[in-house]
C-alpha cells in the first residue's frame, strides 16, 4: 500500500505540473462540451424546448391575419418578433443578419380577403417567407409545412362562421375539430430503462461524446511519461529495485482511472451547470450509478491501456503523441463523437463499431439519455475490457521484450 | 563480494559478454575501462538482474543470482548513465519516491533522506524543481538516489558523463567517502581513464566484450614502469657492460630500464659504471606508466578511437 500511495503521488505531482497535460485532459474537453453543446442546438431542436425565432410583418393588419398569428405563437415553437408593418424588405433583411433571425414573415396586404375566399383577390399569394441560405431544407420543410397547416385551419374556422348552427346539426363538436393538431398526437420518447423517458438535447450528446473522447486523451501524458522514464533509466533503476513488470504498468493504470474519473465528475457538473448558464439546456443524468460506474471503468480501462500500448510501441514522446492523436481523431470521428451517429449514412453507422469510442459513447448515452441500468451497459463494458485487456496484455509483453533484451 | 564464472551474453548474433571470469573482494572500488560499446554497461545490467544472461555463474555476497535476485536487489543499488530522475519533480519529490518504493517510510526514510542529501550536498536545494539544477547538481541526485537504500554493493555507470571538472572531482570524492564511510563495494565504469586511476582500488579493462585485464591498480600501473638515465656520451665500452643487463635497453644517448625482480640491484649496477666511467648524468627520469599507455598496448587503440 505504501508503494501505491509513493507512486500515486509522484504521477499526481508530475501530471499537475505539467500544463499541457492538464489542457488536453480537462479544459479541451470542456471547451469542447460548450461549444457543441451550443453550436448543435439547433440539431436537437425538433425535440428540444428551444423556439425558432421568426421576424414578423402584418401588413394586411386585419382580424384574420391577427388570428393567423395569433395561433402560431400558441403553438410554442416560435418566437415571434413583430416589426412595423410599413417596412421595406431592406429592412428586413438587415434585420434578420443584424439580429440572427433565420425567418421572416411578412403577411401581405390581401391576406384576409384570400381567408374570406374574396374572388377579387386574384393572385392568390398570401404570404413571404425570407430565410437565410445556411437553413437545413429539414427546419425549412418544417416550418413551411407548419404554416399552411395553420393557414388552412385558419381558413376552416373563416369558413365555418356562421354555419355554426348547420355544422351543430349534423353532430359535428366545432371545439373539438378546431383543437390545435399537435393536440392530437401524443409523442413518447422510446427509453431502455422503466417508463422515464427524456427528451434528447444537444448536451445529452455532447456531454458523453467528449468526455469519451477525454478520456482516451490520456494517452498523450501517459505516453509522454512511459516514454521519458524508459529512455531516461528510470524504468532500469525500479526493475533493479525488484519490482515488476506488472506492478509498473498497475502504477499507471490506478492513477490514470482516477484521472478518468475525475474527469467523468468534471464534465457532468459541467453538463448540468456551466453549459445552462450560457443559454444551453442542462444535462440530465440517469438513475444508475452503477450503470454509470461500469461504463466509466470500462472506458478508463481500454483508454489506459491503447495509451500504455502506444507508449510501449513508439520511440519517442513525439511520435507517441502523434500516434495516439491521430488514433484517437479517427476513433472520434468514426465513433460518433464529432457527428452524432443519428446524422451518419447507415454504412458509416455500421463502420462505427471500429471504434472503441463508439461503445463508450453508446454505453454513456445508455445511462444519460436512455435511462439504462448496469445490464444495459453490460455488453459495451464487457466489449471495451475485453479489447483493453488484450491492449495491456500486448503491452506488457513489449515491455518485458524491451526490458530484457 | 562477486564471483563471476564464464559469463556470456550476446544481443541477437552479436556477442557482448564472452567468457567473464571475475572476481571483486567486499569493500573495494573496482574500476570497470573500457571504450563505448565495450560491454561495461551490459556486464552491470546482467550483475544487477535486469538483462539476463546466456550463460554463466553469478554469486554476489553468497546469494546465487538465479535463486535469489530479490535478496540481491535488496542488497545492491544502481546508478545508471542516464539521469534516471524526474525533472518536475523536487530534489526531495525525488528521494521520497526511490525511497518509498523500496519500501522505506517515516523515519527511517527520512533518515536516509537526510544521510543521501548530506553526502552529495544537496541540502539547501531539496525544494527546487531538478529541471532547474545545473548538471553536476543532477548527476549528485541521481547518485544520492542509489544510496537510499544503504547498498551493500552500489553499481556506478559513468556517474560523471557530462559535468564539469570541478563538479567530476566532487563526485569522485563523494565515491570515495561512502567506500570509505559505509564500506561499500563499488563497481564503477567509465571511459574516463584519469576517472579510473583516480577513484578505484582495482581496475578491470574490457573491451569488445572481452576482461583483457584485471588486478590491483598499483599493481597493474607498475608493470612497465620504466626508469630513463640519459647521459653526455656512450662508448662501446659502456654498452658492452650493459648488454648483461636483460631489462636494459640503449638507445642513442638514453638507457631505459624496465621494472623486474633484480630492478634495485640493476639500477645500483648501471649508477655504478656510470660514475666508474665518469660519465655524467644529464637527465634522470621515472615515472608510472599511465592507463592510458597500458590501454593502447593492450588493445593497440586509444579509448577515443574506440
Amino acid at each position: 500500500m505504501t508503494k501505491i500511495f509513493y507512486i500515486l503521488k509522484k504521477e499526481f505531482l508530475v501530471m499537475g505540473r505539467d500544463v499541457h497535460s492538464l489542457a488536453v485532459l480537462f479544459i479541451m474537453p470542456v471547451a469542447f462540451i460548450l461549444i457543441m453543446s451550443l453550436a448543435m442546438r439547433d440539431l436537437f431542436e425538433t425535440h428540444g424546448v428551444n423556439q425558432i425565432k421568426i421576424l414578423v410583418v402584418n401588413q394586411d393588419k386585419s382580424d384574420q391575419s391577427g388570428a393567423f398569428i395569433g395561433m402560431l405563437e400558441k403553438l410554442g415553437t416560435f418566437s415571434l418578433h413583430h416589426m412595423d408593418d410599413e417596412i421595406d424588405f431592406d429592412v428586413i433583411r438587415h434585420k434578420m443578419f443584424q439580429d440572427d433571425f433565420k425567418f421572416a414573415l411578412v403577411v401581405e396586404k390581401g391576406f384576409s380577403l384570400a381567408a374570406d375566399g374574396d374572388a377579387s383577390n386574384k393572385s392568390g399569394r398570401q404570404m413571404i417567407l425570407l430565410v437565410k441560405p445556411s437553413v437545413n431544407r429539414q427546419t425549412y420543410t418544417i416550418l413551411k409545412n407548419t404554416f399552411t397547416a395553420n393557414l388552412a385551419k385558419a381558413r376552416i374556422a373563416q369558413l365555418i362562421k356562421g354555419q355554426e348552427e348547420l355544422i351543430d346539426s349534423a353532430g359535428i363538436d366545432i371545439d373539438q375539430m378546431m383543437q390545435p393538431a399537435d393536440s392530437l398526437i401524443e409523442t413518447r420518447y422510446v427509453s431502455k430503462g422503466k417508463l422515464k423517458f427524456k427528451v434528447p438535447t444537444s448536451v445529452q450528446q455532447s456531454v458523453p461524446a467528449w468526455l469519451v473522447f477525454s478520456m482516451f486523451f490520456v494517452v498523450i501524458p501517459l505516453s509522454n511519461t512511459f516514454i521519458a522514464e524508459r529512455n531516461y533509466g528510470t524504468l532500469m533503476r525500479l526493475q533493479s529495485m525488484n519490482i515488476s513488470t506488472g506492478f509498473l504498468l498497475a502504477g499507471k493504470l490506478l492513477p490514470f482511472f482516477i484521472v478518468n474519473l475525475i474527469q467523468v465528475v468534471l464534465m457532468i457538473l459541467v453538463g448540468v451547470f456551466l453549459v445552462p448558464l450560457l443559454g444551453g439546456d442542462a444535462l440530465t443524468m440517469g438513475d444508475s450509478y452503477g450503470g454509470l460506474l461500469l461504463i466509466t471503468t470500462a472506458v478508463s480501462f481500454c483508454s489506459i491501456s491503447f495509451a500504455l500500448l502506444v507508449a510501449s510501441v513508439a520511440k519517442t514522446t513525439e511520435h507517441a503523441t502523434t500516434i495516439g492523436g491521430v488514433f484517437n481523431i479517427i476513433f472520434g470521428a468514426l465513433g460518433g463523437i464529432m457527428i452524432p451517429k443519428f446524422v451518419m449514412p447507415d454504412f458509416m453507422q455500421t463502420l462505427s463499431v471500429l471504434s472503441p469510442m463508439s461503445w463508450g459513447l453508446e454505453g454513456f448515452l445508455d445511462i444519460f439519455l436512455r435511462n439504462g441500468n448496469v445490464l444495459d451497459v453490460m455488453k459495451e463494458s464487457l466489449l471495451l475490457l475485453l479489447i483493453g485487456l488484450v491492449m495491456f496484455s500486448a503491452t506488457a509483453f513489449i515491455i518485458r521484450k524491451k526490458l530484457s533484451l | 563480494m562477486i564471483e563471476i564464472k564464464h559469463l556470456y551474453k550476446s544481443y541477437g548474433k552479436q556477442l557482448v559478454l564472452d567468457d567473464i571470469n571475475l572476481s571483486i573482494q567486499k569493500g573495494v572500488i573496482t574500476g570497470l575501462l573500457g571504450p563505448n560499446g565495450a560491454g561495461k554497461t551490459t556486464l552491470v545490467s546482467v550483475l544487477i538482474g535486469i538483462l539476463r544472461r546466456d550463460r554463466g555463474d553469478i554469486v554476489i555476497d553468497g546469494f546465487n543470482l538465479d535463486r535469489s535476485l530479490s535478496e540481491i536487489q535488496t542488497i545492491c543499488s544502481i546508478v545508471p548513465q542516464n539521469l534516471a530522475i524526474y525533472p518536475m519533480l523536487s530534489a526531495y519529490e525525488n528521494l521520497e519516491y526511490f525511497g518509498g518504493l523500496q519500501g522505506l517510510k517515516g523515519q527511517a526514510l527520512q533518515a536516509r533522506i537526510d544521510y543521501c542529501t548530506e553526502v552529495a550536498s544537496l541540502q539547501s536545494f531539496l525544494s527546487k524543481r531538478v529541471h532547474k539544477f545545473s548538471g553536476g547538481m543532477k548527476r549528485r541526485l541521481n547518485l544520492a538516489i542509489g544510496l537510499l537504500n544503504n547498498p551493500r554493493l552500489l553499481y556506478l555507470d559513468e556517474p560523471t558523463v557530462g559535468v564539469d571538472t570541478q563538479s567530476r572531482n566532487y563526485i569522485l570524492e563523494m565515491i570515495k567517502k561512502i567506500n570509505r564511510e559505509e564500506g561499500t563495494t563499488i563497481i564503477y565504469t567509465s571511459h574516463y581513464m584519469q576517472e579510473i586511476e583516480q577513484v578505484s582500488d582495482m581496475i578491470a579493462i574490457i573491451d569488445e566484450g572481452h576482461l583483457i585485464l584485471k588486478g590491483p591498480k598499483a599493481e597493474i600501473l607498475k608493470q612497465d614502469f620504466t626508469v630513463s638515465i640519459r647521459v653526455c656520451e656512450l662508448n662501446n665500452a659502456l654498452l658492452d657492460r650493459f648488454k648483461d643487463i636483460k631489462a636494459a635497453r640503449v638507445q642513442d644517448d638514453c638507457i631505459q630500464l624496465t621494472r623486474d625482480e633484480d630492478f634495485h640491484d640493476n639500477l645500483i649496477e648501471i649508477f655504478s659504471v656510470l660514475k666508474s666511467h665518469a660519465v655524467e648524468v644529464i637527465d634522470f627520469d621515472s615515472r608510472d606508466k599511465s592507463l592510458e599507455t597500458l590501454f593502447l598496448k593492450l588493445t593497440r587503440k586509444s579509448l577515443r578511437d574506440a
